[in-house]
Parts: structure tokens; sequence; C-alpha cells
């Protein structure tokens, strides 16, 4: 039998996820991670991205904004603000989010100060990688 | 004394209050264990969160605790987040919570604070009618969306505003003041500090500093720890919020069940009154018919 690890997915509103995996990838800030069974201790942040993980039967996938991964005795524990399956993401709505960060990515607006502008054209870059991480999972499901 | 037809009247008008507040005892238990699932729900994720805090400050050592969020605020006034409800009919919940206010401020004004120097943030429209009678500054008045459905997100998001507020300069401590549930029949008001955030993360260091050091940590100690401490207290309103309305509606249960008990009582004696009040009517009558009958004869 293939070696597994437990894998909890935990947000602020429930448990999403809690059963065992052969394998993990994770979105870590700095680039997309496996974790495997035995991993050593580890904490990294996560960007929000695309999470698979494979049960031993299947691949499953899962759309995570942020937050958290702890590996700690054979467990990986995901703490995310927000989690989403497939199923539950909202194709039509992550559009219009990128639609609307992209319009505000747009160098035409005069109205605001630098430091504004800054803070503003950030958001709208992190609105803009939610909603194509979003879609991405979705179309990957499909 | 009132006439049978008066009584009779109140007896139906108190049936009706009665079923008034049964009926909300009944939708303030629904929502009641409602809140109640979603703060046990919402457990894990708090306490993974405070978990990581530790460890991380652990790792870091003293001289994590040299940030922004961890000092005290270069402005001279201090900030609080009240927490009250919308609506009224919740026992003395709102009431509860303005005296533990009061109290709050007769300390700070011994402490050299005036009342003028405190902002508030306001959950709840009884909180924001208090503030206002009093003349408090009411700083923000958190309306949208309204604090019963509140998620997740929208507590962020207010987390977020204090966080910015505080970071703004404008003020040297930013406190919590809420409803903390305890059990069904017991909750508190409390004020609690929220920023800076020394306290909480200290405590981490004598726990577990030994087991936490050999941990890879991706990318860093410092940036994970920075991107932590605004879930951490994003984690805190939430739960704050969460007992505050856990708190309310276990209150407006139990005083809409004293209502509709009281009610009960009270149909039950005007009841007696009724009854008696027109035993003695017909009896009257009875003597009256009788004691004609005997003129006549």
């Amino acid at each position: 039998m293939a070696q597994e690890l437990t894998l909890r997915v935990i947000t602020p509103e429930k448990v999403l996820i809690d059963t065992t995996a052969t394998s993990v990838q994770v979105p870590a800030t700095d680039g997309s991670m496996g974790v495997f069974p035995r991993h050593a201790a580890m904490i990294a942040a996560l960007g929000p991205g695309h999470l698979t993980f494979n049960d031993g039967k299947q691949s499953h996938d899962l759309f995570v904004a942020g937050g958290f991964a702890e590996v700690h005795d054979n467990t990986l524990r995901i703490l995310t603000p927000a989690g989403e399956e497939p199923s539950e993401i909202d194709e039509e709505r992550a559009k219009e989010a990128e639609v609307r960060a992209r319009a505000r990515l747009k160098p035409s607006r005069t109205d605001m100060t630098a430091d504004e502008a800054r803070i503003d054209i950030a958001r709208a870059n992190a609105a803009l990688h939610r909603a194509l991480m979003r879609l991405k999972v979705k179309g990957h499901a499909r | 004394m009132a006439s049978v037809k008066e009584l009779r009247l109140r007896i139906k008008s108190v049936g009706n209050i009665k079923q008034i507040t049964r009926a909300m005892e009944m939708v303030a238990s629904t929502k009641l264990r409602r809140f109640q699932d979603r703060a046990v729900s919402s457990r894990p994720y708090a306490e993974e969160i405070a978990g990581l805090v530790q460890g991380l400050a652990a790792v870091l050592g003293p001289e994590a605790l040299d940030r922004p969020l961890f000092n005290v605020g270069s402005g001279e006034k201090i900030c609080v987040l009240l927490v009250s409800s919308d609506r009224g009919l919740c026992g003395a919940y709102n009431t509860n919570l303005f005296s533990e206010l009061e109290r709050w401020l007769v300390v700070q004004k011994s402490a050299g604070v005036e009342e003028q120097d405190i902002d508030f943030f306001v959950y709840g429209r009884k909180g924001f009618q208090y503030l206002s009678k009093r003349g408090l500054n009411v700083e923000t008045f958190l309306v949208e969306p309204p604090l019963e459905s509140i998620d997740f997100s929208q507590a962020a998001a207010t987390s977020n505003r204090l966080v910015e507020a505080f970071l703004s300069g404008a003020y040297k401590r930013v406190e919590l003041l809420y409803t903390s549930f305890e059990t069904m029949v017991r909750y508190v008001p409390r004020v609690v500090p929220f920023l800076p955030v020394e306290d909480q993360a200290s405590e981490g260091d004598q726990e577990d500093s030994g087991g936490a050091s050999d941990v890879i940590l991706e990318p860093d100690a410092e940036t994970i720890f920075d991107s932590l401490i605004p879930r951490y207290l994003e984690v805190r309103i939430f739960n704050a919020l969460l007992e505050s309305l856990t708190s309310e509606y276990a209150s407006r249960r139990a005083s809409m069940k004293a209502a509709t008990d009281a009610a009960t009582d009270m149909q039950g004696a005007l009841k007696g009154q009724y009854n008696r009040l027109r035993q003695e009517s017909i009896t009257m009558e009875l003597l009256d018919l009788v004691g004609g009958v005997e003129a006549l004869k």
C-alpha cells in the first residue's frame, strides 16, 4: 500500500476536507509545491491558486484563496480564508471579476494620487489573479 | 374593579402577546442554534491560526515583536469596536454592554483619557443610538451588511479597516467591546485589547520554543509572519462577532421565554378574576329574580 498523509483543509466556516492523500500540490507564494507523505515539518505561505491532491484513486481539484500550509507529523493542514470545489465556483462571477479587474488595470485613471493608484493596482492585480485561478481550477476539472 | 367585558378583552390581548412572544422565542432558538454551529465550526481554523502565530513567534524570537502592529501606536486617541445588536427585545443584552462601556470609560478617565479622545466603530443600531445620545464620537457605523448576515470575508474587511486606522497613526490602541458567550445562560460583556498584538503572541514564547525551530519555512519566517498576523486579527474579529450574535440570541430567547411565561401567569390570574366576576353577576341576577318573584307573591 502506498504511503499516505492526512490532508485537512480548514476554512473559518468549516473543515472543508479531512481525508488521506498520497500526494498534494499546494500553491505556495513562490510557485506550486508538492507535498508527499512523510514530508519534513514545514510552514508555507500560500497564494490564491490551485490545490490538487490524489487520494489514491483519483485526483481532486480545489481553489484556495491564499492562506497557509502546515506540515506536521505527516499531516498537511491548509488554512485558507476560502476554499471552493470546482462545482462551487461560479464561472460567470469569476469572468465578471476578471473583466472588472482588467478594466481597473487600464492606465486611464487620473483621479487618484500615486499612493492610491499603487494600492488600487495591487488590489486589482490580486483580484485578477483570484479570478483567473478560479477559472483555471474550473476548467481543469472538466 | 374591571367589568366582565373589560376582563374578557384583556385576557384576549394577553393571549395575543403570548402568541407573539412564543413565536419570537422559537425564532431566537433557531437562530441561536445556527450561530452556535457556526461558532463551533470556525473553531478549528481559529485554533490553527493561533497555534501558527505562537509557533512562529517562538522561531522569530523577541525581534519578531518589533513591528508596527506590535507596538503602541503613535496617536493619542483610542479606538473601540463596539458590537451591539440591531434590534431590541433581547433582555439586558445591550444594557449590560453599555454599563460595561461606562465602567470602562470611568477607568479610562482615571488613566487620563478623556471621552473625546475615544473613537468608536459600531456594529448594531442600538449601540449607535446609545453612543450618539451619550455624545461620544462615532467614527464609523458599520451597517452594511447587517450584523446578522455577517460572514468571514466581511469580518475580515472590518478587521482590515481597524488595522489601517491603527497604522495610519491616529490611535495608540484599538480595543474590542463585545459580549463573550460562555454558556447558554451566561454571556459577559468584555473589553479586550485588539491592537497592538503584543500580549497574545508573547505567551507563545514559553510554550513551544523547542519543537518549532527545525521547521522548514517557505518563503521565510518574516514573510509568513507578516501575512499571518492579519489573518489572526481577522479571526479574532470574526469570533467576537459570532460570540456577540450567539449571546444576543441566547439573551433574546431567555427574555422571550420569560415574557411567554409571564403572559401565561397573567392569563391564569385574569381568567380566575373573570370567572369569579361572571359567577358573581349570575348570582346577583338570580337573587334579583328570586327577590322579584318573592315580592309578587
